[in-house]
This record gives C-alpha cells, structure tokens and sequence, in this order.
C-alpha cells in the first residue's frame, strides 16, 4: 500500500525548519483559494466515512479470509485509485455517495481459474455480507452500505518477476464465458507510490486542512488533538495542494459531465496529470491552472496530429489509463475545451476582473451549487464574525485576512495597522 | 479629558506612511481638508476608493469603480449599511452613537481599515445574500446623531 510516511524525529526537523521546508502555502490565507479549498472540504470523504473506510476495507478481508473459497488465498490486500493517493471526493452525480476501491491480490487456486471464475468465487464468498447489496460487475465485486459508500473489490493476480505488484486483473461481462473475457494488466500499487513520490508532504497545507476537516464535522475537540497525526497515522487524507487540485478537478469533472450518458475523462488519467504537474509551495488556484493547462496542452497535441490522447501508467506501460477514454478525437476536444473555461474563469478570478456574485455563478458551473453556496456560507460566516470580533488584520495592498499563524508572520500583513480597531456598520437600507 | 483634533497634515502623513497608495489631492489647509483616491483589493475584486475629509466633519468614503451591486429585495436592502441619496452612496463604517470615531483619531489607522471590512461584509453579501459583518441600521435616530456630529 503506497503511504508517505515519515518518523516522528523527521517530522521533528520539519517543524524546526518549517521556513526552510516545502511546508505548502495554506489555503485559507488567500481569499480565492480558501473558497475552492471549502469547496474541496464539502466533497471530500467525511471524517464519520473515513473512519469506516478503514475499518470496512479490512473487515472485507477478515470476511473472505474465513471463508473455505479464500481461506489462506489473499496475498495482499490494498486500497487503489483515489482511496490510495488520498484523493477520494464524492461519486458524479452525489454529493454525499462515495466509491472506494481494493485489490484483493490472490493466489495458489485462484491462478489456474478464468476471469469469470475469480469473479464469481468473490461473489459467492461475499453474498452474505451484511451490507444493502452485494453486486458482481465486470472487474470487480461492489458491496453497497447503507450510508452510500460503495466499496469495490477487485481481484488480481500476480504478474511475478515484474516491478512490485504487477497484477492481472478479471475482466468478464459474465453471465457466461465468453471471447471477451480476459485479464488485464496494471500497477495500481505502483501508480500509487509513483504518485506519493511526486506529491510529498506539505506539512503546513496538510495540518490546516486536517483541522478543517475536523472542524467542519464538527469535531473541533478532535480537531485539536488529531492534528499532529498527520501524517504518520492518517491515511486517505489530503496532504499536498496537487492532490487538493486534484479532487477540485474531478469534481469539475464530475459536474460538467452530470448528465453524460457515455464514458467520462478516468480519474486515474488525471491523477497522472496532478503528479506530472505537483510543484510544492504553490497556491491552490495557480496549482488547478496548472494541473488544467497542462492536459490541454496534451490533448492539443494529440488532436493537431489526429491522435487520441494516449496515458499509460509510468510504472506498467500496459496499464493504459486511456483504454475506454477518449473514443474520439471530438470527444478529448470537448475535454479541453471544459479545461479551457476553467482556466479562463480562474485566471479572471485570480486577477480580481471577475465580481463576486458572477464569480459564484461560474463556481456553481464549475462544482455544483450546493457545495459552492455551502463553501461561501462558511466563509461569509467566518470572515463577518472575525470582522466583528475584530480579528482581521490588513495587507499593505488592502487586503483583509483573517490570521493564521502563517499570515501574521508574512510581510504582507501591513504593520502599520497591527490591530483592527472595533466599529459598527451603520448607515441606511437603500 | 478628549484628545486634540489631527490636522489635515497628521493625517495626510498617517496616509502616506500607511497606504501609501492613496494619493493625497485637493489639499485645502484653509479649511482643513483633502481627498485621498487609491485602489485596493480587499478579497475579491480590485476597488478604487475616494475618500473625503474635512476637519470638523466624519470622513465620507465612495467606491468610485466598479459601480456597487444593489440586491433589490435582499432582507439588508438593496445596498447596505450606507448612507444616501442611492445614486451616490457614502459608506457607512461606524456608529455616530457609539462615538468609534473622533477627529483625533487617523482615517489610515480607522476610516481605510474599516472601508476595507465593508468591501469584504458587501463581496460576501453579494456571494450569500446575508450581511454578516454585524452594524445596525439607523431609524429615527440616524438624522439626530449625523447633525450632533457636525
């Protein structure tokens, strides 16, 4: 299972070179990426969810493991996709479902036995599971809970000799057997620590949006205590801006798409791209311009030489990430052109030249009215009752922040206003 | 015992030493006034700001661009906590009554700051509908209170 990990006497050092460190730019500190970053906080997996990911996936296991079929037949069992770069958010279409993905990597019999065997085995080992529904689908078998978490598990088999975790994966339509029916090639674990490479530890980002985390589900007592875990003990949550504009552009995704019957752009072909384009210390919505930018410049490429875009995973190049998506070159296109929208609305917003009301018209276009309204609710809630409280502080250009810690150390904060000083608004309704 | 009013060159250096932004212009010692004019970006968008004082008067603040977004039919009005004609609105940063605001005080270290807490109160309101800032409108009361202070 891929995991950054660091030992306590490492996250020691960084505390103590925290100036010098790549500790990540807060999002909450800069007025455009602290609403897309609540707005990265609505659709992320909640801390109640979170907890049952974990506990959920390795009940799955002890389950099948006592079970004659798999009895001493697992080798290993790991999370894959988002659940593996922590970079879950909340299924298309929903803003509460949430679907997670394992590999359960077998052995011994399952070795000699066709797709359609494996697949069935599963099902059969897991049709008394005590969730809403239990589902055999064509890679995979998705046990369904009440809470709407879907959890998919996926069998593999070895590919030995190869680079760590090298797996076949079933791949049978069922009900019978059929031409079809074939194994598949990847790396999810491979894909996953090639990721982790690429997106290290921004400690300073990670604790803040730890905390928010917490805080949101209101668990501020948690909030306090849990923080430091990160991030020895605290998996599945974001750690670095890349994987925060990551999950921001599969929502974008998600929502442009709502309504599409057909295959959409694949998570893992943009996790690809947020590892490429991760560069520590960069803010939030310069990240998301980037991570955008730099699909459509690859997807310009490939359509100005009448080729579909082409993505295998860096570590497996048989695992390719684009084997259902794109079917066309109009169909990668209309892609870019999304990104494009974006990217404009983005940069509009960073240079002040888009109003707040319009501004949140194209948020709401771009990740959903409700998450966009709730984002804005928090933050009209929080700045007006720091105003009150008298808590903001001022940049030398005018700006107002509510301090963190990071912000009152910055030059930015104007000292020559240290305090705001109390005031009532008053005046009339015109 | 009440401190002594700043002159319009205390505070026009207040101004420079502090936003250094805002252009000191049509600086009148006779009467001890002048008007200031910059821009600033408190969240969101860029706003340009005038502000006007006069010695013996409350600093009159105006958005000069962009033009201010009315709500009609938002519970706050159509634009809040300002004060009239519609057409020209002044901003209205702080209770007369509560007395937040003396001439002896700096506008660099009062008037900007707190203008620059209504842009972001207005930015909000205009994302949420809701006016979160706090203040209170005037009633019966406003006209009294304006006349007491000048």
């Amino acid at each position: 299972m891929a995991r950054w990990t660091h030992s306590a006497q490492h996250a020691t050092e960084i505390d103590v070179n925290i100036q010098l460190a790549q500790t990540g730019l807060n999002p909450f500190d800069d007025p455009l990426d602290r609403i897309l970053a609540e707005i990265a906080l609505s659709v992320q997996l909640p801390p109640s969810l979170h907890d049952k990911a974990k506990s959920r996936y390795e009940a799955v296991r002890r389950h099948l493991e006592a079970t004659t079929a798999f009895f001493d037949q697992i080798e290993h069992f790991y999370p894959q996709g988002s659940m593996a770069i922590d970079a879950t958010i909340s299924t298309r279409g929903t803003d509460e479902e949430y679907d997670l993905d394992i590999i359960s990597q077998l052995g011994g019999r399952f070795r000699r036995m066709a797709p359609l065997e494996i697949l069935t085995d599963l099902e059969t080992a897991l049709s008394d599971y005590p969730v809403q529904r239990v589902l055999r689908q064509t890679r995979c078998v998705t046990l369904f809970y009440a809470d709407k978490m879907h959890l998919d598990v996926t069998p593999s088999l070895r590919v030995y000799s190869t680079l760590d975790r090298e797996s076949l994966i079933t791949h049978a339509k069922g009900p019978r057997r059929s031409d079809d029916d074939r194994l598949v090639d990847m790396n999810a674990y491979g894909f996953a620590q090639w990721y982790a490479s690429r997106t290290p530890l921004e400690l300073r980002m990670a604790k803040e949006f730890h905390r928010r985390w917490l805080d949101h589900a209101g668990l501020a007592a948690r909030a306090d205590a849990d923080v430091d875990d990160v991030p020895d003990q605290c998996d599945f949550i974001v750690k670095n801006t890349a994987t925060l504009a990551l999950q921001l552009l599969k929502r974008f995704r998600n929502i442009r798409y709502a309504s599409y019957a057909g295959r959409i752009p694949p998570s893992v072909m943009i996790s690809y791209y947020a590892g490429l384009a991760a560069q520590p210390n960069m803010s939030l919505s310069a990240m998301l311009v980037r991570l955008a930018s730099w699909i459509i410049r690859d997807i310009e490429q490939a359509s100005l030489y009448g080729r579909l875009l082409h993505v295998a995973n860096p570590v497996c190049a048989t695992d390719v990430f684009t084997d259902r998506w794109p079917e066309s070159i109009a169909q990668q296109d209309e892609f870019a052109e999304h990104l494009h929208e974006l990217v404009r609305s983005l940069e509009a917003m960073r240079n002040g030249e888009m109003f707040p009301n319009a501004m949140m018209d194209t948020l709401r276009d771009d990740f959903g009215d409700r998450v966009v309204t709730r984002a804005a609710d928090q933050i009209a809630t929080e700045v007006g009752s720091g105003i009150q409280q008298s808590r903001q502080l001022y940049t030398r250009r005018g700006g107002v922040v509510l301090p963190t810690a990071a912000a009152v150390a910055a030059s930015t904060v104007n000292p020559a206003v240290s305090a705001a000083r109390p005031h009532t608004f008053f005046g009339r309704k015109i | 015992m009440r401190a002594a009013p700043l002159s319009i060159d205390q505070q026009i250096a207040a101004m420079k030493a502090t936003w250094p932004q805002f252009a000191a212009r049509r600086v009148d010692r006779r009467t001890q006034s002048a008007r200031w004019v910059g821009s600033v970006r408190p969240q969101y968008s860029s706003y340009s700001l005038e502000i006007r004082y006069g010695l013996g008067s409350f600093p009159e603040v105006r958005v000069l661009s962009p033009v201010l977004i009315h709500l009609p039919g938002n519970a706050e009005g159509q634009l809040p906590h300002v004060y009239p004609p519609a057409e020209d609105p002044t901003l209205c940063l702080f209770d007369p009554r509560e007395r937040e605001w003396s001439s002896a005080m700096t506008i660099a270290s009062t008037t900007v700051p707190w203008a620059l807490d209504w842009l972001a109160c207005y930015e909000l309101w205009l994302m949420t509908g809701r006016w979160t800032g706090g203040g209170r409108h005037a009633g019966s009361e406003f006209a009294q209170a304006t006349e007491t202070a000048q």
